[in-house]
């Protein structure tokens, strides 16, 4: 069976945890693409939740944000940020003010502008792919 | 097997990828998708279905708000990992975690966690005891000498009159078939009570001999309909 390593299937972008994808979908391209259609179409509104959560002060709406996005990293293979939201919940749980955890949430924030960029390229990359193997 | 589910879940990505597991089985039909707890009861409170793959964190109620106020007692597997769960997880008889994104492979691993429950008892609804496998045995309890009954995951405990408790591998869905009815009512998804041992009524509790008893929302009337209020 190909798989998501084969030498002359489609090459990831590094940042991507090929490995894992191939454990989640195989050698299905297309359902790939769709994973990463709707992970776009559902971005904004996580983010912005995560950014209303922290300007309104709320750690545990905050906490809860960064738990409803976590997953989102883990279906499109960038296990590292999904790993570093599952580390900023765990500081969200044991913070009392926003201001304790201002700086991991800036991290967190530009990690996660980064990662729409990752996505939305290898999103085009793969509609691509798909186009010229049908 | 085929089982019917409903997917509850507000994260799209995951619940079409669950949708997709689903399909892929061959096992479990979907009868729908609902992002918040509020939809997915409409839909219970005229269909039931013998399986709910669930979210626990969602806009508005959790998933076990859910499972407090559906009248019936369907296999659950969460799918969420959160370990400040594993106690609500434990007393609402919930079969499976999947933790998001979860592989194909674990999907099917779950899904062999549903199983008809095993018949560990022996009973007729019209008399006036029960036999259960407990101890390497079948014992009798007569209706008259059990408190309640409480899930414990796949098993049940029966505390009676004398304090003892039995433990004994099965479901409240299961019993709640079995016992008396005369006897017996469901109160809550992990309790069937001996209606003839209610000390006392508070809220949403009932006390049986100094035991604290939940009733759920979707249970109260039918607990006000037994309690012969005059």
């Amino acid at each position: 069976m190909n798989n998501l390593k084969t030498a002359n299937a489609f090459v990831f972008n590094p940042e991507f945890d090929v490995n894992y994808l191939n454990s989640l979908y195989g050698d299905d391209y297309n359902y790939l693409q769709e994973v990463f259609n709707t992970v776009m179409h559902d971005y904004q509104s996580l983010t912005d939740n995560i950014e209303y959560n922290f300007s309104s002060g709320n750690l545990n709406a905050l906490r809860s944000a960064v738990h409803k996005i976590k997953p989102v990293f883990g279906f499109v293979g960038l296990t590292a940020v999904q790993q570093l939201c599952q580390d900023f919940e765990q500081i969200c749980s044991t913070a009392s003010s926003p201001d304790q955890l201002a700086g991991d949430f800036e991290s967190l924030k530009n990690k996660i502008s980064q990662s729409k960029i990752l996505i939305e390229e290898e999103k085009k990359k793969l509609e691509l792919f798909n186009s010229n193997c049908s | 097997m085929s089982l019917s589910c409903i997917i509850v879940e507000d994260l799209q990505v995951a619940a079409n990828y669950l949708n997709n597991c689903c399909e892929k089985s061959g096992q479990v039909e979907v009868k729908g998708h609902f992002s918040n707890v509020t939809d997915a009861l409409s839909f219970l409170n005229s269909n039931t279905v013998d399986l709910i793959f669930l979210d626990v964190e969602m806009p508005g109620a959790n998933g076990f708000e859910l499972l407090d106020q559906i009248a019936f007692s369907p296999k659950v597997i969460l799918t969420t990992a959160k370990s400040e769960y594993a106690y609500n997880a434990f007393q609402y008889n919930v079969s499976d975690y999947l933790m998001k994104p979860f592989t194909y492979q674990r999907f099917l691993e779950a899904l062999g966690k549903i199983q008809p429950s095993k018949e560990t008892i022996s009973t007729n609804s019209a008399t006036d005891h029960i036999y259960i496998k407990a101890d390497g045995k079948l014992i009798r309890l007569n209706n008259d000498s059990i408190l309640y009954i409480e899930s414990m995951g796949d098993y049940v405990k029966f505390v009676t009159v004398d304090n003892k408790k039995y433990i004994t591998h099965n479901t409240i869905k299961n019993l709640e078939e079995k016992v008396s009815k005369e006897h017996f009512l469901k109160v809550h998804r992990s309790y069937i009570v001996n209606l003839h041992k209610i000390d006392d009524m508070r809220e949403n509790f009932l006390f049986i001999k100094g035991n604290e008893i939940p009733v759920s929302k979707a249970n109260k009337a039918d607990v006000f309909r037994r309690l012969n209020i005059v």
